[in-house]
């Protein structure tokens, strides 16, 4: 499989002029000759095939955006290699733009003061799209997305969730290879939310489009994305699949146990007790390959147990494992 | 890359049906523009009865470097000045990066879909004010003449065009352009009158590190025969030079700026 994304070390660093503190500080920040050099993205080397979903991850500042600029031809590499398509972005940003879509969730692309479809139309004239591709398109697409009854409403008058359906169908018109989204469920309801996961995780793999997606929400990772590329501090730091990232960290299976009378202390070789409520006891099951049915057999049938809840640990959990590991590793050293 | 071209017609047509949203405000913006150039022409009007001349040029020669100034003003401006101002601002919230993402080039896209017709008030002024100075200034007209009047108000626009662009483009380094811009309209009012009433250095400024005095002086100056401080017989090959060459040069300028574009913020 030839990879539609390559990046070999990319690293962006931005020179600011050295800021001083207090008043006299001001000042001198004004006439200085000094730079500090902030790195946003360091040596991030990593490929993606056609067809795959990936969520970009990160706390704020980690260089999420920065990566995605560079991508799409915006911003330029301070050092390594990008290649996008088989291009150079910031090189070929016109020819890469014709391949591409992009979303900025906090930054409109529509005519603020026109009707919606006026801005669908300019970019089909912008793309060259032929019209019975267009035509198809939209209807697909608003169909998709419930887009028809605001069509011909002006995009000052449309709630968030509705323009961001739009600058969603508007991105894909042209039938990009790729579609990079820059935090597209920003601000949004749960519903609004919920309709644009579930829109791009069917055109990702009806239409095979390769998604690359910003998030700070670890849902839209889990319904879209089977890959999970995470960064912090600028570094490239966990690249592969979510189940192998939980997997990795051991963020551990929650078990509940309930009984019908209390069994007494009751401590397990294949989970370990964490909690003891009497009817009530909460394990953490830590080995990925102990299955529920091996717990169940060694508490056996003659303890009144009434009921089980397994919980899977959710994302969040294992991101917030994931980061607390790591600065407590950081800190040790 | 010429069938590109076709958008910018419809981008200029989007941009004035969003105008037209607000068209009460529209009217009245304009009303207003024309009421306060006049008031700045009736200023050198009542001026020039109390002392005739102003560096030895009368009443209608003034009226003339007035409306070339405003007619070639408006004509720039309205191709750079608020798109190019406002560029500033599309740094600043990362609208540029949206831009940038089109496969089109960045400053036609930015130019026509920004194109300002809100200078319909300058022109609406500028133009019968024109006529009438062009009449009552009593130039010698020629073949030759007619030809230069034409070319160094084309050249003169260029010029406007052209520094509005490379001081525009200063956010794209800098996300901050409006001190330069405030710089610009300090020199621009200078512009209305004639180059020799003013200390040699401020000549020496207008006529190479901010090029304004190509908007007006010079060219009026030479369409009415008049010498033009430091340049002499180069006037007239300097004004109708100077909008072609800072063109060129705001190009190399604009695309040197956006090779340094970092956005900011995200």
């Amino acid at each position: 499989m030839t990879a539609l994304i390559e990046a070999r070390g990319v690293s962006k660093r931005f020179r600011q002029h050295k800021r001083f503190p207090g008043l006299l500080g001001a000042l001198k920040t004004l006439v200085t000759t000094e730079y500090t050099e902030v790195a946003a993205v360091s040596d991030v080397s990593f490929d993606i095939a056609a067809g795959e979903a990936v969520g970009y991850l990160g706390p704020n500042g980690a260089g999420k955006s920065t990566m995605i600029k560079m991508m799409t031809g915006i911003l330029v590499p301070s050092a390594g290699t990008l290649s996008v398509l088989g291009r150079t972005p910031h090189q070929e940003r016109m020819a890469n733009a014709r391949q591409i879509g992009v979303v900025f969730g906090q930054r409109s692309q529509l005519w603020w003061d026109l009707p919606v479809v006026d801005s669908f139309t300019l970019h089909q004239r912008i793309y060259d799209i032929p019209a019975a591709r267009y035509a198809d398109n939209l209807k697909r697409f608003s169909d998709l997305l419930d887009l028809t009854p605001f069509l011909d409403r002006a995009v000052r008058q449309l709630s968030l969730g509705q323009r961001m359906r739009a600058e969603i169908v508007m991105s894909l018109l042209h039938d990009p290879k790729i579609l990079f989204l820059d935090e597209p469920t920003i601000g949004l309801d749960v519903v609004a939310k919920d309709a644009v996961r579930r829109f791009l995780a069917e055109i990702n793999r009806e239409r095979g489009v390769t998604i690359i997606l910003t998030t700070h929400d670890l849902q839209d990772i889990e319904t879209i994305c089977p890959r999970l590329i995470m960064v912090d501090h600028s570094q490239l730091i966990f690249d592969g699949e979510l189940g192998r990232l939980r997997a990795a960290l051991g963020s551990a299976r929650r078990l509940t146990l309930e009984f019908a009378t209390d069994p007494g202390p009751l401590p397990l070789g294949t989970a370990t007790l964490t909690s003891d409520e009497g009817l009530l006891k909460h394990y953490l099951l830590e080995r990925e390959d102990v299955s529920l049915v091996q717990v169940l057999s060694e508490v056996g049938s003659e303890r009144g147990l009434k009921d089980v809840a397994l919980h899977e640990p959710d994302i969040e959990e294992v991101i917030r494992t994931f980061y607390q590991r790591r600065n407590a590793a950081a800190a040790a050293q | 890359m010429l069938h590109r071209l076709g958008i910018l017609p419809l981008l200029v047509k989007m941009f004035i049906k969003s105008q037209m949203e607000y068209r009460g405000a529209f009217w009245l913006d304009r009303l207003a523009q024309i009421i306060s150039y006049g008031a700045v022409l009736l200023g050198m009007w009542i001026l020039l009865q109390k002392f005739e001349l102003l560096g030895g040029w009368n009443w209608p020669q003034l009226a003339l470097l007035f409306s070339f100034q405003l007619l070639a003003y408006s004509l720039g401006a309205s191709v750079s000045f608020t798109q190019l101002r406002d560029l500033e601002e599309l740094v600043r919230l990362g609208t540029l990066d949206a831009l940038l993402t089109k496969p089109v080039n960045t400053w036609a896209y930015l130019i026509f879909s920004g194109l300002n017709i809100g200078y319909a008030g300058h022109i609406i002024l500028a133009v019968p004010v024109l006529i009438w100075a062009l009449l009552a200034a009593q130039v010698e007209w020629s073949i030759g003449n007619a030809l230069f009047f034409a070319g160094s108000l084309l050249s003169a626009t260029l010029v406007t065009g052209a520094v509005i662009t490379m001081i525009g483009a200063t956010a794209l380094i800098w996300v901050r352009s409006n001190h330069l811009f405030a710089i610009f309209f300090g020199f621009w009012e200078l512009t209305r009158y004639p180059l020799n009433i003013f200390p040699g250095g401020i000549q020496v400024v207008m006529l190479t590190v901010v090029p304004l005095a190509y908007i007006s002086a010079v060219p009026v100056a030479v369409l009415l025969g008049k010498p033009v401080p430091l340049l002499g017989d180069l006037a007239a090959p300097a004004a109708l030079l100077a909008g072609p060459l800072l063109v060129l040069l705001a190009v190399a300028h604009w695309r040197y700026a956006l090779s340094r574009y970092q956005g900011a913020g995200g």
